[in-house]
């Protein structure tokens, strides 16, 4: 980007500061408390990464932060977002700018459906600009060009007058992120925008958006349930389970020196690249609970191979374990006992997966 | 393109073919003949007739006669009417019948496309209610029924201001064909206001619709840029076969409303085994329907871009 994105925030206080963020849905069954109080920030520059399962409510979530939950049947009880101090929940604009594609640009999971089928995709990402901008339509789609050609698309003038059935998945989803950061927004938020690429296209998505990030100074908001993409990407994790956060910190402190059983059971479901048959992988028994009604101690405790009696009656209060790192479980409460080397799986260093608990 | 086109020109000629051939063999094989009349004829003046008009030949020689005939546009004399070549008929009434079946057709398709935007807009709600109430009601109710209680209607509303503002029945102006193009257009209109309604539905939630709102677009834009046109897909897809509903659906609504349309020279040529007329009116038909279908695949191929290169 030729602009580099300039963020009038003071040093320390982050761009997006999400607050007990609460979300339910209204169907005929009751409701489904699909986001239950979930708190992060996102620092300007940087990328968070909200991993967790299918169902957790990580989509939910940052779709409520740009008003893309159907609502009805979606409800936002309670909770704060606020950018740059600003308060955005339920708000089309802050300050005169529109927060959706804005001040936010968002891309999603599929691209083959994500893009408007009779629309060329030089007119799709300019329509952003003439929104927003007020660009006339042929300046817009000058700089729909030079956006495809940002985001490495081979022949971008031609490109830009084709339809999205005339493009691959790869290039689908770079044409996705030039409509998202066309109007160099404060926060891009990706919603596991390389699931449905195959693995070699996955590295050069990722790869684009870092270079993006490294040029604009755009924060991303990483949606993933891949752990290797959030190793390679992130600057700070948000563990998300059961509409929760389960564990959050710098990516170094989530990964080596992980604190919430969830987090260490799913570094032990990870597979790793030495072709060892002792290496087995070891997936974590049982399912999440039904956000119909959420148990009424920690959502984790009836797959926690740690459960103690307290976890199936009380829910854990996030534990500030410094620097940052949060873990939301009773096993860090001064009362717990001490939890020796934790056996996840034989031939795993056990070192690094106990690490984060007391010792 | 212009190799689909010509694919496409092709395929309708052999259509069109099919129709001739079809038409022939079911004429020839209805028993009885143009000349079993009610009157008597003796057995000279029939062996007369049938050597005037062809009929004593082999059934395979007079379907050649008729092919060549076709090929060069002509489809003959009648057999009832004195000195009346099918030409002439059809160039006189169709004319007739294509402006009404024309205004139908828009009238449909403008009123399916708004009505079913309205109920997808306003989905479970009680305009969609009431719309899609009439909407069943278009559908079931058969075209004779619409076109019997429009003209009461009319005939109730002219005796009602005390003048006439519509007239009840006959064709020349544009008053005259209000009415009729409204009932012709009715059942088409209602088929078309489901299928739109459900397309649009289709596409609230679908992942390009979601991508507009994402990109910060006003609610109009999203709606006119993004739902209509892809909305509109399938409607345009079935417009070619609804053009053969209405011309079907003519026959009826011309005879009610005494309008001078081909229609009504197709049904009595039916009757009167006019051998000519019926395989002019429906080869003439056969072949407007198939350019009609054509025309709107090109259409099609137009709106949506996917089919512009197959």
């Amino acid at each position: 980007m030729t602009v580099v994105q300039t963020q009038d925030v003071g040093e320390g206080s982050p761009l997006l500061e999400v607050d007990d963020l609460r979300v339910e849905f209204d169907t005929y069954g009751g409701s489904v408390k699909a986001v239950r109080g979930v708190s992060f920030s996102v620092a300007a520059g940087k990328t968070l990464a909200i991993v967790g399962e299918s169902g957790c409510g990580k989509s939910v979530t940052v779709q409520s932060l740009m008003g893309l939950t159907p609502m009805p049947p979606g409800r936002i009880t309670s909770g704060r977002a606020r950018l740059r101090g600003v308060d955005i929940l339920g708000r089309k604009e802050i300050d005169g700018r529109e927060i959706r594609g804005r001040e936010i640009g968002m891309i999603f999971q599929d691209p083959m459906t994500s893009l408007n089928p009779t629309m060329t995709i030089g007119r799709q990402i300019a329509e952003t600009l003439e929104v927003h901008r007020g660009w006339s339509r042929k300046r817009a789609l000058d700089r729909a060009v030079e956006l495809l050609d940002m985001v490495r698309i081979p022949e971008a003038t031609q490109r830009a007058n084709q339809y999205p059935f005339e493009f691959s998945g790869g290039m689908l989803q770079r044409a996705m992120i030039a409509m998202a950061i066309a109007c160099e927004p404060a926060i891009l938020i990706a919603d596991e925008p390389t699931t449905a690429l195959d693995v070699t296209i996955q590295a050069q998505v990722l790869d684009l958006l870092s270079d993006l990030q490294r040029d604009s100074g755009t924060a991303i908001i990483l949606i993933t349930h891949d752990l290797g993409v959030v190793a390679r990407m992130a600057d700070d994790v948000v563990v998300m389970y059961a509409g929760q956060v389960a564990e959050r910190g710098s990516v170094e402190d989530v990964f080596y020196r992980s604190a919430h059983p969830y987090m260490l059971g799913l570094r032990a479901a990870m597979p790793s690249s030495t072709s060892d048959r002792a290496h087995r992988l070891l997936p974590i028994e049982g399912s999440p609970p039904d956000l119909f009604s959420p148990p009424t101690g920690c959502a984790y405790a009836a797959r926690c191979p740690h459960a103690m009696r307290i976890c199936s009656t009380r829910d854990p209060a996030p534990s500030d374990l410094g620097n940052g790192h949060l873990a939301r479980c009773w096993l860090h409460s001064e009362n717990a006992p001490r939890v020796e080397a934790l056996d996840y799986g034989a031939g795993r260093p056990a070192s690094g997966l106990t690490s984060g608990l007391p010792a | 393109m212009w190799r689909y086109t010509i694919k496409r020109l092709i395929q309708g000629v052999v259509t069109v073919w099919f129709i001739a051939t079809a038409t022939f063999l079911a004429m020839h094989a209805v028993p009885g003949d143009p000349m079993s009349g009610d009157r008597a004829v003796t057995p000279e003046i029939r062996k007369n007739l049938e050597a005037k008009y062809g009929l004593d030949k082999p059934l395979a020689q007079q379907y050649v006669i008729y092919l060549g005939n076709l090929a060069r546009g002509d489809f003959g004399i009648s057999f009832t009417q004195q000195n009346r070549e099918v030409n002439d008929i059809i160039r006189e009434h169709f004319p007739v019948s294509a402006t009404l079946g024309i205004l139908a057709i828009v009238f449909a398709s403008l009123g399916g496309i708004l009505w079913g935007a309205l109920t997808a807009l306003y989905r479970n709600k009680l305009p969609d209610i009431l719309i899609m109430f009439f909407v069943i009601l278009g559908i079931s109710v058969p075209s004779f029924v619409f076109a019997a209680l429009g003209q009461l209607a009319l005939v109730k509303l002219n005796d009602f201001l005390g003048f006439s503002l519509l007239p009840v029945a006959g064709w020349g102006t544009v008053s005259h064909m209000l009415v009729p193009s409204l009932v012709l257009g009715l059942g088409t209109m209602a088929y078309l206001t489901r299928l739109m309604r459900s397309s649009m539905l289709e596409i609230i939630n679908s992942d390009y619709l979601r991508t507009a709102k994402a990109k910060g677009l006003p609610a109009t834009r999203i709606f006119t840029r993004h739902q209509l046109r892809n909305a509109i897909l399938p409607v345009v897809t079935v417009l070619g076969p609804s053009i053969a509903g209405i011309t079907t659906g003519s026959f009826v609504v011309e005879s009610v409303f005494a309008i001078p349309g081909l229609g009504r020279y197709f049904v009595q040529a039916v009757q009167q085994l006019d051998y000519t007329v019926i395989m002019g009116t429906t080869v003439f038909f056969g072949s407007f329907l198939v350019l009609m279908v054509i025309l709107v695949d090109l259409l099609y191929g137009f709106i949506d871009p996917r089919v512009r290169l197959e």
